[in-house]
């Protein structure tokens, strides 16, 4: 059971299975169903260097040498897991990733962000982002296109598949 | 993977009150299988390959085997017991191993955290001592003087109490649990799980109930169940690896775990090993 799937209380995260909850440093602090046992130091799980810029949040592999990319006048409006990697995706948008990971996509709405992040198993996720204040029916359409933009690149890792 | 030591083994197939002539297509141990009533209006099931299957009818299931039990299937006392209610709760699918979700059956350290305000609560999630046992005779796990508080302990409970549990486990992927009756302390209620291994990755889960309770609805009662097997299922379709692991691996376990390491030391020592995995990964 992956930890993601499980809650924060103060400052600690718990698993959703049997509630063992950890601290930052990623050590063990309490193992609900024996209350008066101090967890042992070797019950610890691995942790990320995490940053929150302009209200999405990164996680570090290893050491970073820079802080995560800044995106001015952008917004996030929702993130979305797509059975399909980042080449099939990009075909459906019909534009390529720039180096900071954007994927420029004009649904009818004008101007979306994708900032595509690959995942275990040939998933992608898909994190859609809305340029400046477009108003809570432009977020609708874009997240409706961002929908079928999925499907589309879903269809076309089919084709590959094949 | 190997199947020699599970192929002869008894598992449930669909429930005998929802077969009729026309029968259902379904799958054992990656076999397709047809379960249907005969002529005579008895349980039949047929293999792939059109070869006809040994069969029983009990505890409201159709019960088969891909090779030759050697055994009968396990006694369930209860089920001829007077005055009890026998609940065919149905079928809930799971993306799962079939050991996995027997496994989890077994374990009450969850309660609070994925049957939460029904089968426990918080700050009552304390596990105390119980005792395990693998009963050389019946060839069974057991796990007796199980407590836990629970504030909806059954559809029958008013109030939170503290439910002592017996559990079994007569066959690798079925399960007998014993519970404090609410209506009848002198009595246990019986909740069963029979695991269909449709494949080492998936099984059809059929719970079963045998109950001192006469005031609930049917519908209420079969409910009930449900609600906690669909809460199981988003935990069991999440567990990584999907196999069971069956040697040590990066898992620690704790003194509530004591029911599941007995099981899975059972398993291994039988070699049964469809849905687990021997090597960690």
């Amino acid at each position: 059971m992956r930890l993601s799937h499980g809650f924060v209380r103060g400052e600690t995260l718990s698993c959703i299975y049997h509630g063992w909850s950890y601290g930052q440093a990623g050590n063990c602090l309490r193992i609900p169903a024996h209350p008066g046992l101090t967890p042992p130091e070797t019950i610890r799980v691995a942790t990320h260097d995490v940053e929150e810029t302009d209200s999405v949040i990164w996680v570090a592999v290893g050491t970073p040498a820079s802080k995560p990319p800044r995106f001015d006048g952008l917004t996030p409006l929702r993130s979305l897991t797509a059975f399909a990697g980042i080449a099939a995706i990009e075909a459906a948008a019909g534009a390529k990733a720039s180096p900071e990971g954007f994927v420029e996509f004009d649904a009818s709405t004008g101007a979306v962000c994708l900032l595509l992040s690959a995942w275990e198993d040939g998933q992608t996720l898909i994190h859609v982002l809305l340029k400046a204040d477009a108003g809570p029916a432009a977020g609708i359409r874009a997240s409706r296109a961002a929908e079928s933009l999925r499907r589309r690149a879903e269809g076309l890792q089919r084709e590959i598949a094949q | 993977m190997t199947m020699q030591a599970m192929i002869n083994e008894w598992y449930p197939v669909g429930l005998f009150s929802q077969l009729d002539s026309a029968g259902r297509t379904t799958a054992l141990m990656g076999e397709p299988i047809e379960v249907a009533r005969d002529a005579d209006g008895n349980a039949k099931v047929t293999g792939g390959d059109g070869r006809v299957l040994p069969v029983r009818v009990r505890y409201g299931h159709v019960w088969s085997s891909l090779g030759e039990p050697k055994k009968e299937l396990f006694p369930i006392p209860e089920a001829d017991q007077p005055g009890r209610r026998f609940v065919d709760v149905g079928v809930v699918r799971v993306r799962c191993s079939p050991l996995r979700a027997v496994e989890n059956f077994l374990d009450i350290a969850h309660f609070p955290f994925v049957h939460t305000d029904i089968l426990g609560a918080e700050p009552h999630t304390e596990v105390q001592n119980y005792k395990v046992e693998i009963r050389e005779e019946e060839d069974e796990v057991w796990a007796t003087q199980v407590k836990f508080y629970q504030p909806q302990a059954a559809k029958s409970a008013s109030g939170g109490i503290t439910t002592e549990y017996m559990y079994r486990v007569p066959a690798p992927t079925c399960s007998v649990l014993y519970k404090t009756c609410p209506p009848r302390p002198s009595e246990w209620d019986v909740i069963t799980l029979f695991v269909q291994p449709l494949a080492e990755d998936i099984c059809d889960v059929w719970p079963w109930m045998a109950l001192f309770d006469d005031e609930t609805a049917m519908t209420d009662l079969i409910h009930f169940q449900q609600t906690i097997f669909l809460q199981d299922r988003s935990i069991l379709e999440n567990q990584i690896p999907r196999l069971l692991p069956l040697d040590p691996g990066m898992e620690i376990p704790t003194r509530a775990d004591l029911t599941s390491i007995a099981y899975r030391r059972w398993l291994k020592r039988h070699n049964y090993t469809y849905g687990a995995q021997l090597v960690a990964q």
